[in-house]
Parts: structure tokens; sequence; C-alpha cells
């Protein structure tokens, strides 16, 4: 049997005050996986997402990518799993666009010649190009989740996690990072997203994993436990309440 | 220093360089004259971050300033308004930082001590502004006196107690996490 | 507040803007220094070498002495001081305090020192851009020995980053507290500390999750060296200067 991309096993994690944020995860996950991680406010899938790139230690457990522990090589499993936080605003670096898309790379003393090319290329891959020289404060709130994810896609990961990729936006913000979800996903990256509203991206998840108390509760496709949503306090998707099913959430 | 904390700190610091460059242009109403809220920040800095991180704040402010971002009060910015009359308050935020936190430090901390700490700081400040403001106008030193300190001990007073309330409150928020825990 | 916090760089294509910020700073600093050796004739030149480059960035050199009218009225009072302050011939007297023609001769040249340095770094600002700026810092800290240079140019651009954003919470908070009638409150002590307390959990809480951003995209304090653009006249910018230096000091 071939290793899994990302092995979790007992992973507990209590917070310097004593609350306790996770309890007991054991998870595996695949290439090329579609996750939703749901829950409601404070269930503990921000907490659990910190520990896949180790910004969070672990109290008790293990973490391993292709089989080696992530503190083995920290930078290597950070490169590999890029993260985009849940605050567009306060995960931004850089004090212009193209800055802000380079930092990663500069962090890894990359030459100077390639991280120009990457940026720029990365850049026009989300339509972001046109704004390069521009201070990213004045970015409208799509623009800068958007940024976010040029931030992280220059250091061509294998795994990205959104943290609540939706929280805040508009309705075409919604549609444009969602467009970009999905093209990830349809490149080879395995994507896993947490989130407490799955509307927009239920249709195109091949797993759901719903999380409760800081522990796992439920773990299959998605059509089989949407029905189960709203004992866990999440909300249903609207097709699936009307007897339709999980419809895509564009047409 | 372990390297996320040594992080941390070099955030929480660049966070106190906007805070006092913002400082500036914060006025509450209070009085005849509007309550300024930047030496606050400076003394603030200087209690939260500590010694070092509270004069390289302090610094990098200064020098951002002097390289032409304008920081300074109305906008300023350039060596011009560093030498200029009022230069001298400007410049005494170095030793006024390093004094507040180290007193604070020996007093450990409690909010009597931090108030005394803010105070020697403040005295600090007027001690190197008012005379630089003598000299640049060539005024007497009562006058000096009356224009550039006077005015402003009332205000001053309400500063240093409302800054020792903020740092007692803001103790929790700001905590460095041991290495082994969540670093 | 946000205009005057925003800095003033202004997008352009003149010979300042071109030039590369190294050379324009070091220029700066010379030239700041030298004047206070200056006299009329002098200062008067480097006069005119300012409101050529003010044409050549076709700025409105009246639009912004308007935003000076507090750094004026500052020079108006130190001409008056010092026209009174020195002895030497009363040109009029008026309550026993009379003013000198040395007196007034002194504080004019006083004066216009400080004017003229106030334009050259008006012009500076207006130039270059604050990303640039913090490349220059870095770079000119390099010799410099116990400072981390490339950790301050980090910091400079995060404090950039922090301005904007402590600009929106504060709007926020101030709005808040409108809301809830909290500006009515007479204690001076109270008002500040319920202004402040708010402002500054919310903007340690997005430091915080700053610095977690910046730690999952690998950061290092070893990172790749800033890149500068040459325009190809700093040499002759560089002769300039120094002549008008030299100018400064002998007349
Ligand atoms: N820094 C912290 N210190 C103490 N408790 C925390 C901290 N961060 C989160 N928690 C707690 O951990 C639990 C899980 O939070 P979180 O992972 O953020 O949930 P979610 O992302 O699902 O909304 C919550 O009960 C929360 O209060
Ligand atoms: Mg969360």
């Amino acid at each position: 049997m071939k290793t899994p991309l990302i092995k979790i096993e007992n992973l507990n994690h209590s917070f310097s005050d004593g609350t306790c944020g996770i309890r007991d995860i054991c998870l595996c996950i695949d290439p090329e996986e579609f996750i939703i991680l749901a829950g409601r406010n404070g269930s503990g899938k921000t907490t659990l997402i910190r520990h896949f790139n180790g910004l969070l230690h672990p109290s008790s457990g293990k973490i391993t990518l292709n089989g080696n522990s992530i503190f083995k090589d920290i930078n290597l499993a950070r490169k590999k799993i890029g993260m985009i936080f849940q605050d567009a605003d306060t995960q931004i670096v850089g004090d212009t666009v193209f800055d802000e898309v380079a930092f990663g790379l500069e962090n890894l003393k990359i030459e100077r010649q390639y991280i120009t090319k990457k940026v720029m290329q990365v850049l026009k891959q989300l339509h972001l190009d046109h704004l390069k020289d521009r201070s990213p404060a004045t970015l409208s709130g799509g623009e800068k989740r958007k940024l976010a994810i040029a931030g992280i896609l220059v250091m061509e990961p294998d795994i990205i996690l959104f943290d609540e990729p939706f929280s805040n936006l508009d309705y075409p913000g919604t549609l444009s990072i969602l467009e970009i979800l999905i093209d990830l996903h349809e490149s080879g990256r395995t994507i896993i997203v947490a989130a407490h509203n799955m509307e927009a991206i239920i249709a195109h998840a091949t797993r759901l994993i719903i999380m409760e108390d800081g522990r796992i509760k439920k773990d299959g496709p998605p059509k089989d436990l949407v029905k189960t949503l709203e004992r866990f306090g999440i909300k249903e998707p609207c097709s699936s309440r009307l007897g339709f099913g999980i419809q895509p959430w564009q047409n | 220093m372990n390297k996320p904390n040594q992080l941390r700190m070099t955030v929480y610091a660049a966070l106190f360089v906007a805070l006092i460059a913002i400082g500036a242009f914060i006025h509450i109403p209070i009085g005849p004259i509007p309550i300024v809220l930047q030496n606050m920040f400076v003394l603030l800095a200087g209690i939260i971050l500590g010694p070092v991180w509270g004069l390289a704040c302090v610094a990098i402010y200064l020098f951002i300033g002097i390289c032409g971002l304008p920081v300074f009060s109305g906008g300023h910015s350039g060596i011009g308004w560093i030498l200029g009359p009022t230069g001298g308050y400007l410049i005494a935020y170095l030793p006024a930082v390093v004094a507040t936190a180290s007193i604070s430090k020996i007093l450990g901390q409690k909010f009597s001590g931090n108030v005394i700490a803010m105070v020697a700081g403040s005295v600090i400040i007027y001690a190197l502004g008012v005379p630089w403001l003598k000299f640049a106008f060539s005024m007497t030193w009562t006058k000096a006196f009356a224009a550039g300190m006077y005015p402003f001990i009332i205000g001053d007073c309400v500063k240093v107690i409302a800054a020792a309330m903020i740092a007692r409150m803001l103790k929790p928020v700001v905590t460095l996490q041991p290495q082994n825990k969540t670093a | 507040m946000a205009e005057l916090t925003l800095f003033t760089y202004r997008k352009g294509d003149s010979l300042l803007h071109l030039l590369d910020v190294r050379c324009k700073f070091i220029l700066l600093c010379l030239t700041s220094i030298c004047i206070f050796k200056a006299h009329f004739s002098s200062v008067f030149l480097f006069i005119f070498v300012l409101i050529f480059f003010f044409i050549n960035c076709r700025i409105n050199l009246l639009k912004n002495l308007s935003g000076l009218a507090f750094f004026l009225l500052l020079l108006v009072l130190m001409f008056i001081s010092r026209s009174v302050a020195l002895p030497g011939d009363p040109v009029f007297t008026l309550f026993d305090i009379s003013v000198t023609k040395q007196g007034m001769t002194d504080g004019a040249l006083m004066v216009s020192r400080f004017f003229t340095i106030m334009m050259a770094g008006i012009l500076f600002s207006i130039t270059t851009r604050p990303a640039s700026l913090k490349n220059a810092i870095q770079w000119l800290l390099k010799p410099v020995p116990f400072v981390p240079e490339k950790r301050v140019a980090v910091m400079v651009s995060l404090a950039l980053t922090f301005l904007p954003l402590i600009l929106r919470q504060a709007n926020q908070v101030s709005d808040a507290q409108k809301a809830r009638l909290g500006n009515l409150n007479k204690n001076p002590v109270k008002k500040i500390v319920r202004l402040s307390i708010p402002l500054l959990k919310k903007t340690f809480v997005s430091a915080d999750n700053l610095a977690f951003a910046m730690e999952a995209r690998c950061y290092d304090e070893d990172r790749t060296d800033p890149e500068f653009h040459l325009s190809g006249k700093e040499g002759l910018f560089f002769i300039g200067g120094l002549v008008l230096s030299a100018c400064l000091v002998l007349y």
C-alpha cells in the first residue's frame, strides 16, 4: 500500500491557558483530494490546520508528510503545504503587490532573476498583473484574497489549506475565488478548505470531514453526509435541503 | 530567544513604529489644548517591548522620518524637521524609551512602578525638548517653559495614568509563548 | 487623517523618479548638512535647483505650501525671535524691544535654510516609492556594525503595512463608541483608555496573525537582497550634488 500524502496520528493540542483545541485526531490525506473541513465556530478547524505546517506544536501525536515528520525539515513542509489565512488583511506583509508575492521566495533566498520571473507568471495566472505596483491596502476584499493565494502559489505547493476562504466576500469575489480553487484542484493539487458554510464549494469536494468540540465526528463522501450537517450546527446547502441533491453553485 | 519569539517581537516592534507614527495624528479634544497620543505610545513601547526592542522601535521611527516618510506630526519628514525647533522632543524619545523600560523592569512592572517609569520618561523628553526650543528661538528660559512645557503637563498626567492602565490590560494579550508549547 | 499618513509618493517618470534611491538619499543628506554652512547666495542657488526639479516633476509648489502651515508658522516665529534677540543696529523699537539689522539678517538666513531643507525633503518624498526607500535603508545600514539591516528592512515594511490597518481599526473603534454614546464620557483618562484598549487589542491580534502568516511562508532573516534600478544618470547627479554642496559650504 502506498504511503498517504499526510498522515496524522492521535493529535492533541491544549493552549497555554488550558483550553483544549483539538483531541485525538487521526487522519490520512491522499494526493488530489478536495476536502472540506466543516464545523461551527470554535470547533477546532483553525487549530487543526495550523498543525499541518507546524505553526502550532502538538501537545501529543505526530504529523508526517510523505512519511517524514514535518518538523524534520520545517521549511520543506511549509513550502509544500501552502496556507491561506482567514483574515485577508492581516496576512499581507509586503508594501506592494509584487513584493507581497515575492516574500516567500525571498525567505528561501532564491536568486532575484528567478523571483521576478516566477512572480510575474503567478500574477498573470491570477489576473493580478495590472496591480503589481499597487499598495495591497488599496485592493478590494476579493483582490486581497487572490493576492494571498498568489503569495503561496509562487512557492509551488502540493497541498493548499484555506481557512474560511469565502468569509466577508461579495458574490463576484466568492465566484472568482471558487474558480481559482477548482482550477488548482484540476491542476493536480490537494485542497483542504476549512469552512462553516459550504454552499459554494460542496459540489466540487471529494470528501467531507465534520468536526465538533475538537474531534472528528464524521468523515466520508459529501453526498452521504450532507443530510447530517445540520445536526452539527452547520447550514445544509439549499439545493440539498430542497431535495435536488448537491448542485454546483455556478452554472 | 528562539526563532518564533524573535519574529513575534519584530512584528510587535513594527506595530509600535506604526502606532507612534499614527499617534502624532490622533487628537483627543480635552480642555483647551488637544492631547496628542504620540508620546504615550513611545512610553508604552518601552513598557511593553523592554529597553532593547523599545529603543529599536523609536530609532526606526525617527530613521524612516529622517529618510523622508512623512511620519512626524503634521505629515512632516526629513532632517530639517529633526534639526528644527521642535526636534529636541523627537530626539529625546530615544533616551526616554530606554529609561522608561529600564525603570519599569527594575520596579517589577507594577502599576505604580510603571507610572514612576513613565513620569521619568516624560521628564527626559522635556529636559531635551525645552532647551532645544530655547536655543532655536533664542528665547528666555521662562518663555521656553511657558511655550514648550506648562501647557502640556496636565495632558501628560492624564496620558501617564491612562498608559499605566492600558499596560495592565494589555499584558495578557502580549505574552510570548514558551518554546515547547504553541510557539 | 488617512491622506496625511498615506505617503505622499506620486507616480511619475521625471528625472528624480527614475534616479536610483540610494543616490537620491545620499545627495539629500549631504546637501541638508552642508546647507548649515551656507550663505544667501548659495541658498538661493539651491532653491533654484529645487524649483527646476519641482517643475520637472510637474508638482505645484504653492499647493504643497498650504500643507506646511504649521512649519511656516514656526519659521515666522523663528525669524521674529532671532530679529529681536541679536544685539546690533536697531531698525525700529517697540515697547523697549528693538529689532536689529543683524538679527533680521541672521533670522532670514536661518529661516531660508530650514525652508530649503524642507522643500528638498518634500521633493524626495514625492518622488520615492516607500518600498524602494526601504531597500535603500537596508543597503545603507549594511556597513553599520551591530545593526541587523535585514530585520530593520522587514520592520519598516511591516510598519508600512500596519499604518492603513490601524487607521481602519481606529475608525471602526471610534464609530462603535459613538454608536454606544461612549464619547459622552467626561473623564479624560477613561476617554483615552476606552479608545485605546479595543484598538490595541485588535491590532495586537492582527500582529499575532501576521507573525503566523510570515512563519507559514518560511520567514527567515537571511533573505534575497533587494534589487536597484539605475537610470544611468547617477554619475551626473553625483557630480552635480558635490558641486552644489561645495558651493553651499564655500559661499
Ligand atoms: N490562542 C488561543 N488560546 C486559547 N484558546 C484558543 C486559542 N485559539 C483558539 N482557542 C480555542 O480553541 C477552540 C478552537 O478554536 P478554532 O480552532 O479557532 O475554531 P474554528 O476555527 O473551528 O472556529 C475554541 O474553543 C477557541 O476558543
Ligand atoms: Mg477558524
